[in-house]
């Protein structure tokens, strides 16, 4: 497609309390980064979440973002479902294509 | 490296709380990880969640929790109890009956036999403090490579360890990850959860430091630990985890306590049917039921008090002469009333640090402070340019000096030989200097104050422009504005932080503004001070509908809470049209504190005397001295509305005050601001004092008199062992008797229904404390409607009682 090389892309949604786990995993697993989204809105399995707070980061939700090759993706998948099993949030995977995949390596 | 065994890791250390070290100490509720579950379900054996049920009864005795306490605490937790039951010739409400369960035939007490110090344990200790440790006398080699690494190489070493042991250490992996691989081998994929949260919960202070220290830090984490936990356990072949045992209770059968009751409210002419019909009453109020009920009802009293306390009088319109904006903490309520005795003196509440985050250091400073709350992170940096550099430069080369000296000091009394030819030289000028400071502690501080100038005392201004825009600059007062519900500035408003001061005490952080990350607040009522006097700000928020009046000008000051004294701020910055009036405050508020030392004096441990004032006051420069205050002792309630409401009426200390106006608040956000941050820090605090008082000896630090510092990180009971959470037994207790009652924070709001429930409605962390009954709340629309108490199925009105009001006369 376009001369795009296909990666894969890990979103996940947790409490920003339980963010700094999932970022350790990302980097454990040879991410070479992620981005971070704070203040995440909408309904979901455990109701409202209004979004960012003023005055308050640590209640909020935090999506974190990475794009890996799709043979390293494999073992970050199954921890962070592992991870997953003990607090709330939610993980979506999707093929994705990047540009320069020297950056994913 | 496992990724998946570190998703394990983090995932069996999910519930712990991170505890932060002693120089930034943060109230924590150390029960967190369970808010999403109700209270008091699925806690350990050996934590205590309520008072005993022997307490309750003696409550009840003395009058404390009333009979109709108890049975509206019951209709509250079981709505079908409101039901009247026929008992031969009587009918009795099925409340009455439950309550007689409880009152008359108090269930036993259930205990545990805690889990003894392991050799495992003792040892893990000793390693992880001479890691941790900040500033030992002598480092640890291997540092750098990590915390197994490091570990793994000296205890191969270790004379103290078998010879055996030794081995095996040397011959273990050298990575972190494989290590803890290799030590769970053996573990069933489906057993590792558990079994790696069983290892995590021997040394709970030490495992929930590592977890902060891993997210802030990030030179340990809690692999490393286990890494090492499970080698050395594997070497030492000892019991990797000795369970707490838990003792039951003896329970008698719902049976058997049905006939007691029957046989009692019938006089002895109980016949089955009636044994039967109390049964089923006694079975929808099962014995594991009872302590929370007694909790809920022992709170139930104090808030049907509290809200009938409560005024309902309309906004004042006049204008004030001066305003004093003080922290929420409970501690400046004792202030505000008293100021509030002279006319023209008007008080409002916000969260200690204003409304303004910053990360702070001094001029010329070493490191910085996180001027700001726990819950955010620090992204200003704001420092301090002195108005006289010369000054400046004159003090930091004396401050150089008598660093280098005392540095010099400390190196000759840490080194192996010159501790003895520094005894002989200098021995007797420090055993005069003890003695000084024994006998005389304030005229010790004195000299110590008069010769240690610093730079952080001159005269100097703020970067808080250059940290922030413009932009930012007038957001934030347009919000402090909003959230405080300032709607007619003073000629002269105070804004006033809090700060402990206090000598020898290793928990003075604990008792400095929560707001402010455990720090001193009076930097953050600088920055705001500068913000709010700033024109291009002003002109800003008169765009905006927010006007400030030209002849209003906005003071620092910082309240100190063991002297109850307020300390104007930068007076360099106050223009002479309003040197009178600043020291016409200075004067009022010296009276004001005065009469606030002698009411806090009546509660002090031993501060009952006839020079209580200046014996109180003295506290804060002797060394020896555990008591130099009782910090937020008793805090048991947040009120959220205007000052009307509580104007005049004596709180006792106990109650957070945050002020709000829902007229300057149309779209709400304010009080959602209010409801996600102040609230949050304010059940923070109320649950460390909560399970540090009923938890002393695991939740909360011991006796400080034991206590022993491990650097800044925490303390140690002796000289080593677990690190101690949460709050020292002075905090909360006196010898035997709770300085501290153990009370759910009780909110109340002036705000309309609706909208409360909406801002529940889009916070989890709201729903969870609030469903799952961690916190309760009492709310009114105005003054013009009834309290209504919150409740996962809505809102149902409440009980007033009479109205007690201390109002107090203006002078």
């Amino acid at each position: 497609m376009n001369n795009l090389t296909r990666m894969t892309r890990l979103e996940i949604i947790v409490p920003a309390r339980d963010a700094p786990a999932i970022r350790e995993l990302i980097s454990s697993a040879g991410a070479t980064g992620y981005t971070s989204v704070t203040g995440v809105s909408g309904i979901g399995h455990h109701g409202q979440h209004s979004g960012s707070l003023l005055f308050n980061e640590y209640d909020t939700l935090t999506m974190l973002i990475t794009v890996m090759p799709e043979g390293k993706a494999g073992e970050l998948i199954d921890a962070v479902r592992e991870l997953l099993n003990a607090s709330s949030g939610v993980m979506f995977v999707a093929e994705t294509y990047v540009s320069r995949p020297e950056y994913f390596q | 490296m496992s990724l998946i065994l570190r998703a394990h890791v983090a995932a069996a250390a999910h519930d712990i709380v991170p505890s932060w070290p002693l120089d930034s100490f943060i109230a924590v509720n150390p029960l967190a990880g369970a808010e999403s579950r109700p209270f008091g379900s699925g806690a350990d054996p050996d934590v205590a969640i309520t008072r005993s049920t022997a307490d309750f009864v003696t409550d009840f005795h003395r009058g404390r929790i009333p009979v109709e306490a108890l049975e509206r605490a019951l209709v509250a937790r079981i709505p079908t109890l409101a039901q009247t039951v026929p008992l031969g010739e009587k009918t009795l409400p099925a409340a009455t009956i439950a309550a007689l369960d409880m009152i008359e035939w108090p269930d036993s007490e259930a205990g545990t036999v805690p889990a003894e110090d392991t050799a495992l344990d003792r040892s893990l200790c000793i390693w992880i403090a001479a890691y941790l440790n900040p500033d030992p006398l002598w480092a640890m080699p291997h540092r750098d490579q990590g915390f197994y690494a490091a570990w793994r190489r000296l205890a191969a070493g270790d004379l103290a360890l078998p010879r055996p042991s030794r081995r095996r250490i040397a011959d273990a992996p050298e990575d972190a990850d494989a290590a803890l691989q290799k030590a769970v081998s053996a573990v069933a994929p489906s057993e590792l959860h558990n079994y790696l949260r069983a290892q995590l919960a021997p040394l709970p202070g030490w495992v929930a430091h590592i977890k902060w220290r891993a997210e802030k830090v990030g030179d340990i984490d809690l692999t490393n630990y286990l890494a090492v936990r499970l080698t050395l356990g594997t070497t030492l072949e000892s019991n990797l985890v000795t369970p707490v045992t838990a003792v039951p209770a003896p329970v008698d059968t719902t049976w058997e306590r049905a006939g007691r009751i029957a046989v009692s409210v019938t006089r002895g002419a109980a016949g089955p049917e009636v044994v039967a019909a109390v049964a089923r009453v006694l079975a929808e109020h099962p014995p594991a039921e009872h302590l929370l009920t007694w909790q809920a009802a022992y709170e139930e009293v104090y808030r049907t008090e509290l809200v009938g306390m409560l005024r309902s009088i309309a906004e004042p319109t006049e204008r004030p002469d001066v305003q004093v904006v003080l922290c929420i903490d409970p501690r400046s309520e004792g202030l505000r009333r008293h100021l509030e005795r002279y006319r023209g003196v008007e008080t409002l509440g916000f969260a200690g640090f204003f409304g303004v985050p910053i990360r702070f250091s001094r001029y010329a400073a070493q490191g910085a402070m996180n001027a700001l709350p726990a819950l955010l992170t620090p992204r200003h940096r704001v420092t301090e340019h002195p108005l006289d550099t010369r000054a400046a430069a004159r003090t930091v080369a004396a401050a150089r000096r008598r660093g280098a000296f005392g540095h010099a000091l400390r190196t000759a009394d840490a080194a192996t030989l010159s501790p003895f030819a520094f005894a002989e030289t200098a021995g007797w000028f420090s055993g005069a200097l003890t003695a000084l400071r024994t006998l005389a502690p304030s005229t010790h501080a004195r000299l110590e104050r008069a010769l240690s100038s610093r730079p952080g005392d001159l005269p100097a201004r703020l970067t808080t422009d250059g940290s922030f825009t413009l932009d930012e600059r007038v957001s934030m007062a347009a919000t402090a504005m909003r959230v405080m519900g300032l709607t007619r500035p003073a000629p002269l408003v105070v804004l006033t932080g809090h700060g402990s001061h206090s000598t020898n005490n290793l928990y003075q952080s604990a008792l400095d503004c929560g707001a402010c990350g455990g720090n001193p607040g009076g930097v953050n009522a600088r920055a705001a001070a500068e913000l709010f006097n700033d024109p291009e700000v002003r002109a800003a928020l008169a765009g905006n509908g927010l006007r400030i009046p030209d002849d209003t000008v906005f003071v620092a000051a910082e309240h100190d809470t063991v002297r109850d004294t307020v300390t104007v701020l930068d007076r360099h910055s106050i223009p002479q049209s309003h040197l009178k009036q600043v020291r016409e405050f200075e004067e009022l508020q010296a009276e004001a504190g005065t009469r606030l030392v002698t009411e806090r004096a009546r509660t002090l441990p031993g501060a009952r005397s006839r020079r209580a004032v200046e014996r109180v006051r003295q506290r804060a420069d002797d060394w020896a001295e555990v008591y130099p205050e009782l910090g937020l002792a008793g805090n048991a309630a947040m009120i959220i509305g205007p000052r009307e409401l509580t104007r005049g009426v004596d709180l006792s200390r106990r109650v957070f005050l945050h002020s709000y106006r829902t007229e300057l608040d149309p779209d709400g956000s304010a009080l959602e601001t209010i409801m996600t941050a102040p609230l949050i820090v304010a059940q923070w605090i109320n649950h460390q004092y909560y399970f540090s008082t009923l938890n002393p000896g695991t939740l909360g630090a011991g006796t400080k008199t034991i206590h022993n510092a491990v650097g800044t990180l925490g303390v140690l009971a002796g000289h080593r062992g677990d690190l101690r959470r949460g709050l020292p037994w002075q905090s909360v207790g006196f010898g035997s008797e709770l300085l501290h009652e153990p009370m759910r924070l009780t909110v109340v709001i002036e705000a309309a229904l609706d909208r409360i429930g909406q801002i529940i409605s889009a916070n989890q962390v709201l729903r969870n404390l609030l469903d799952n009954e961690w916190i309760t709340l009492t709310a009114r629309d105005n003054i013009h409607h009834p309290w209504h108490r919150y409740t996962r199925y809505g809102w149902t009105p409440t009980i007033t009682l009479t109205a007690r009001q201390n109002q107090e006369t203006p002078v």
